[in-house]
């Protein structure tokens, strides 16, 4: 269960002088993500899907607002909300010189598993991901989705009740995209909490039990699919975004008649 | 802090880079092996090509010798046997098809008998490195032959020959070895500082700034383990390389100063083994400053080419107190102990040519390169506290 109350971040700028106004990447976040639900952060690229994201796994101190992860404050209990919690960034970012049942293992290990705790639970994710055919290569020249398989078992490699995932399906085929659609599904069901940030609306639309539309640091809108398409009055869930984002929705005039 | 997750970070970090040709190749072979044979090398075969061994016995090329059978009787009492000469003595030393020709000029047994200067000629190729150094060894012979001889030429006249000794000059060298084994005392601080930055190089830069390169830092920090643990556990693995490379080059310096003549080296300059493991020693506390130095500079900069290109400037800092102590005269005092590096250089040298270390000076050189060490810690878990860190 993921609860963000009225998060704010901001950085320094980049590239000009210390006086230059800061970048107000997420302004007002406020939402929750459910145990057993698939929840979609949907949101333009620069919209503060990834800042949302990063606070909620306390790689990045909120400057305002709280945010608890099944009951642990990011702030005061990082460690405590860091246990809870199976983080997914957007890169890969698996060792190339490990095979991927090292990689896994590895997390396994500083995650607190004993070493024959960490052996078996690295198995079983190498079953259950469909990762025996490259389990004891060497990562370098894996594609993306055997990348993206392995940097998932990692996340879960400690049985996290929360798993959150930053645009987990860049880069992949259809395929591998379907096969991670049912991984993530098949978790919902077992009563975890999936969050995941995604810039695919149709991607979206298929998986998520809750949608939350985020536009320029700000939660314009949030609620399942029915309630978004109803709540905007459109019929497919890219009008309600753009609907949501006070826009109007241009149809093209009809050619003929 | 849990100790467990330091020893995982440690032992990945370990196997991790051992499969990293270029990080085993400067930790195992560049700074241990290769660095001392290059440098050690070449002062051995220029130590070699430079000193006379008088015991030797050579053979020296000489035309006319008939002309001169005390000389040549002489010679031969200093392990020098003549052989007959080329034809053309210049054009054999020319052609480098002996390396001198001693010529006894026609009227030198004349020039004796009359007790004039006898006139002898010696051929060498002073661009030629053997030739040269045969020349010396005997021109120097010949030198004591002809002191010998002019003493008794004057005491045949009943003269004292010291009546033409104005002065009595003596050189008393207190270093005992010289310039050349000052030289070769600082080498080996030289040679196992620089082995040992060599050996956590790369290691400290891939688990730094290339897991950031990398991406595989952020989903690292998201894990449930304190920053300093992540620190430490790299700390660890550059330090396993720094000692490593530290105890290969301390062992092939051992092998390869086996192979020095031992009066080269002096009568105080010593690298047997109890020599060695005391200066390897001496340098333990600089394993941590070095591991330390290496992963703060190198998690501080922004990229893994920025990281080598800063520990690249760095790398001048093991080899500085080298050059300083060359130029300067700078005995180990009070104030350069607490300094990591340079009171290593200072006690490692004096260890090495056997001069009494003070207890004083070696605490203060530990107590100084650990606080220092520390410090650096410090400030590399301070900067993997900072969110900078993931930018």
């Amino acid at each position: 269960m993921i609860v963000a109350e009225s998060l704010g971040k901001s950085f320094p700028a980049t590239g000009g002088s210390r006086r230059a106004t800061p970048v107000q990447a997420v302004k007002e976040v406020s939402f929750e993500a459910a145990d057993g639900q698939i929840t979609g952060l949907l949101g333009a690229n620069g919209a503060g899907k990834s800042t949302t994201l990063r606070m909620l796994a306390t790689l990045l101190r909120p400057d305002r607002g709280q945010a608890r992860i099944d009951g642990h404050d990011v702030e005061t209990d990082v460690l405590g909300a860091r246990r809870q919690l199976g983080y997914m960034p957007h890169e890969a970012g698996i060792y190339p010189r490990l095979s991927a049942r090292e990689n896994v293992h590895y997390y396994a290990r500083l995650s607190g598993l004993p070493a024959a705790d960490a052996r078996r639970r690295t198995g079983e994710l190498i079953e259950q991901l469909e990762m025996g055919d490259f389990a004891d290569r060497r990562a370098t020249g894996f594609s993306q989705g055997q990348k993206t398989k392995v940097a998932l078992a990692r996340a879960l490699v400690h049985a996290p009740r929360t798993l959150m995932l930053d645009e987990p399906t860049n880069g992949l085929d259809v395929m591998a995209t379907r096969g991670l659609r049912d991984i993530l599904r098949a978790l919902a069901e077992r009563g975890h909490c999936v969050l995941f940030s995604s810039h695919v609306m149709q991607e979206v639309a298929v998986l998520c039990d809750r949608i939350t539309i985020i536009a320029d640091g700000r939660i314009a809108i949030s609620d399942t699919l029915p309630g978004l398409l109803e709540r905007t009055g459109q019929g497919q869930l890219e009008d309600a975004f753009v609907v949501a984002l006070g826009h109007r929705v241009e149809r093209p005039a009809r050619l003929g008649g | 802090m849990n100790l467990r997750s330091v020893l995982v970070i440690t032992v990945k970090e370990i196997v991790d880079n051992l499969r990293d040709r270029q990080t085993v190749f400067y930790a195992l072979l560049f700074g241990p092996i290769l660095l001392p044979l290059i440098l050690g090398g070449s002062l051995a075969a220029s130590f070699k090509q430079l000193s006379i061994d008088f015991e030797e016995v050579t053979e020296l090329a000489v035309a006319g010798a008939a002309r001169a059978p005390s000389l040549m009787a002489f010679l031969a009492g200093q392990n020098v046997d003549a052989v007959a000469a080329p034809d053309d003595p210049r054009g054999a030393v020319a052609r480098g098809e002996v390396p001198i020709v001693l010529q006894v000029d026609v009227g030198y047994e004349q020039a004796l008998r009359r007790a004039r200067p006898a006139s002898l000629t010696i051929h060498l190729d002073e661009a030629d490195k053997a030739s040269a150094k045969a020349a010396r060894r005997v021109e120097a012979l010949l030198g004591a032959w002809e002191r010998t001889n002019d003493r008794l030429r004057l005491q045949h006249r009943g003269l004292d020959p010291t009546v033409f000794d104005t002065l009595d000059i003596v050189l008393d060298d207190v270093s005992s070895d010289g310039a050349s084994g000052q030289l070769l005392a600082s080498l080996l601080p030289f040679l196992l500082i620089v082995s040992m930055v060599m050996g956590g190089f790369y290691l400290a830069i891939d688990t730094t700034a290339g897991e950031r390169e990398r991406h595989s830092l952020e989903p690292l920090l998201g894990l449930p383990l304190a920053r300093h643990e992540i620190v430490l556990g790299k700390f660890g693995a550059t330090l396993a390389f720094v000692c490593l490379s530290g105890l290969l080059c301390a062992l092939s310096v051992w092998g390869l100063f086996r192979l020095f003549p031992a009066d080269l080296l002096g009568s105080r300059l010593r690298f047997d083994a109890p020599t060695v493991a005391a200066a390897l020693l001496l340098a333990l506390p600089l394993m941590p400053f070095i591991a330390s130095l290496l992963i703060t500079v190198s998690a501080w900069t922004r990229s893994t080419k920025q990281a080598q290109t800063y520990l690249g400037a760095l790398m001048v800092l093991p080899m500085a107190p080298f050059f300083v102590l060359q130029f300067l005269n700078l005995g180990p005092s009070a104030w350069l102990m607490p300094w990591p590096m340079l009171s290593q250089y200072l006690l490692l040298e004096r260890s090495i040519l056997d001069l009494p270390l003070s207890a004083g000076s070696v605490a203060a050189s530990v107590i100084g390169t650990l606080a220092a060490s520390a410090l650096l810690l410090w400030l590399g878990c301070r900067l993997y506290r900072h969110e900078r860190i993931l930018a």
